[in-house]
């Protein structure tokens, strides 16, 4: 069976656990179907073409630019988003070492440098101060200066506080 | 910023894949994205059809094959860098992928995307070149294989046909020394100057080498002079100073706002310098 090119396409794709499915633009980035299909706007745009890692999220629970992913290249996989760290308005540890560390100040870089230490952590709980730069080095952050940030990722590190539960899958059609 | 329309296909097999190329010349492949999806964000590619290679099989193997290592296009950079057997087969592989952008670029970027993209700043490039490795093309009427050599014509240009997908590069792990060395700002950002280098040594000569350039040049190009002087000598520090003067007058760098051709030309001499005393002590 061959399929032909469409302009527009039906997509699902898993969420935070919860399956998304519309149809949508070809055009149409992982990251617009986050804020504008599944209405979760913790997701930041900052540049779009990749630059700048605010729109950083987890596919198959690896680090990627949800600006430099296609929502259909996304179709039946797994995305993890900055809602998927607390349940309702208790901080995880992660997000806690943020916020005592001071490792934000205006906040729009936060969600992307959340999931990127959040995939760091899960693959290696015990990164050294050099495997953290090296992975914070994929975003801009306008504010806080990194160090913050560095301290921030540190501490969640030293508490072991690495958000690692990874939701179940949720069936039900939510569009 | 936001594309411009375009229709998106993702076939299950590449007869599929390439029949959706030959039937419209606009058509163009899409592998990770992280270098096209920019490009289509500022509306510098306006292609009428994507044609995602990910459901393709076949593309996403690493195989030891006899003399080389059989890289799948769809392989991302991160799986090269993880991988044990690039590690202990062709090793410059490992050591360059950790200068290709982020993680969360590697996770998504493929092998083979970052190859047919042929960028002169691009880590693969370079060292595909220096390695001398094959290229294998996929095109309606057959396959074909295509070296180094012949297959980065000019920036951001291949000698692949738009129609050809690249299936599988074959990366040869016969030599027995490697080095590469890159200058760039900060982790992760593209290289101002990238330096390749390979040998085969005997009873302490260098009896092959090739060693490439990218990032600080047009196009990724072989350093031919510098190949010629090592061919011979001793792979020791004078051998390495010599080489790095060579290097430093043959060389044809560009000037941009990131350095001038000066600048470049001194850091190439630098890395060249570098890489022959690695290609010493053996990597
Ligand atoms: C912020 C940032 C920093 C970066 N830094 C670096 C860096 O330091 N070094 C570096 O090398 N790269 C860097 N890149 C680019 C990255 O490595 C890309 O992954 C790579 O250049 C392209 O691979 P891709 O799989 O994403 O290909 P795509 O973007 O999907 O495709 C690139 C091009 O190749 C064509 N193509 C892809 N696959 C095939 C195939 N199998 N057959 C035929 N044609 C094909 C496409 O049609 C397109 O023209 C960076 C990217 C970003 C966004
Ligand atoms: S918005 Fe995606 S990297 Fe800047
Ligand atoms: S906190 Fe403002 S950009 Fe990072």
């Amino acid at each position: 069976m061959s399929a032909t090119p469409q302009e527009r396409l039906e997509v699902s794709i898993s969420i935070n656990g919860r399956r998304y499915k519309a149809p949508v633009e070809a055009r149409k980035t992982l990251a617009d179907f986050i804020r504008e299909d599944a209405h979760l706007t913790g997701t930041k745009l900052g540049c779009e073409h990749g630059v700048c890692g605010s729109c950083t999220v987890l596919i198959d629970d690896a680090p990627a630019r949800s600006c430099l992913t296609l929502a259909a290249q996304a179709d039946g996989h797994r995305v993890r988003t900055v809602e998927s760290l607390t349940e309702g308005q208790e901080l995880n540890g992660l997000q806690r070492a943020f916020r005592e560390q001071h490792g934000l100040q205006c906040g729009f870089c936060t969600a992307g440098f959340l999931m990127t230490a959040t995939a760091l952590l899960e693959e290696n709980p015990t990164p050294t101060r050099d495997d953290i730069v090296e992975t914070v080095s994929g975003s801009l952050c306008r504010c806080t200066g990194y160090q913050t940030i560095i301290a921030a990722i540190e501490q969640a590190a030293a508490e072991g506080a690495a958000d690692t539960q990874k939701h179940d899958e949720q069936e039900g059609d939510v569009l | 910023m936001k594309a411009a329309k375009f229709k998106y296909v993702a076939p299950r097999s590449l007869e599929e894949a390439l029949g959706h190329l030959g039937s419209d010349p606009d058509a163009k492949v899409l592998s990770g994205g992280q270098s096209l999806m920019p490009l289509l964000a500022m509306r510098l590619a306006a292609p009428s059809v994507l044609v995602d290679l990910q459901h393709v099989p076949g593309l996403n193997a690493i195989e030891d094959i006899d003399n080389a290592v059989r890289i799948g296009a769809r392989v991302t950079h991160r799986a090269v860098e993880h991988s044990e057997l690039v590690a202990r087969r062709v090793p410059i592989l490992s050591l360059a992928a950790r200068h290709i952008a982020h993680p969360q670029i590697r996770s998504r970027g493929t092998f083979g995307g970052s190859t047919a993209h042929a960028d002169p700043s691009g880590e693969w490039p370079t060292v595909l070149l220096a390695v001398g490795a094959t290229m294998h093309l996929q095109g309606a009427a057959g396959r074909r294989d295509v070296h180094a050599d012949d297959f980065f014509v000019g920036p951001f240009t291949s000698s692949m046909e738009p129609a050809e997908i690249l299936t599988q590069v074959s990366v040869p792990a016969t030599w027995d020394r490697w080095s590469f060395q890159e200058a760039a700002v900060k982790a992760g950002d593209y290289g101002l100057a990238l330096v390749a280098a390979v040998a085969s040594v005997e009873n302490d000569t260098i009896t092959d080498a090739r060693v490439s350039v990218g990032a600080a040049v047009g196009s990724v190009t072989r350093l031919r002079e510098v190949e010629q002087l090592l061919i011979g000598a001793a792979p020791d520090l004078n051998t390495a100073e010599r080489a790095a003067r060579v290097a430093t007058d043959s060389v044809k760098p560009i000037s941009d706002i990131h350095g001038s051709s000066d600048y470049r030309r001194n850091l190439v001499g630098s890395l060249v310098k570098r890489a022959i005393v690695e290609l010493k002590n053996g990597a």
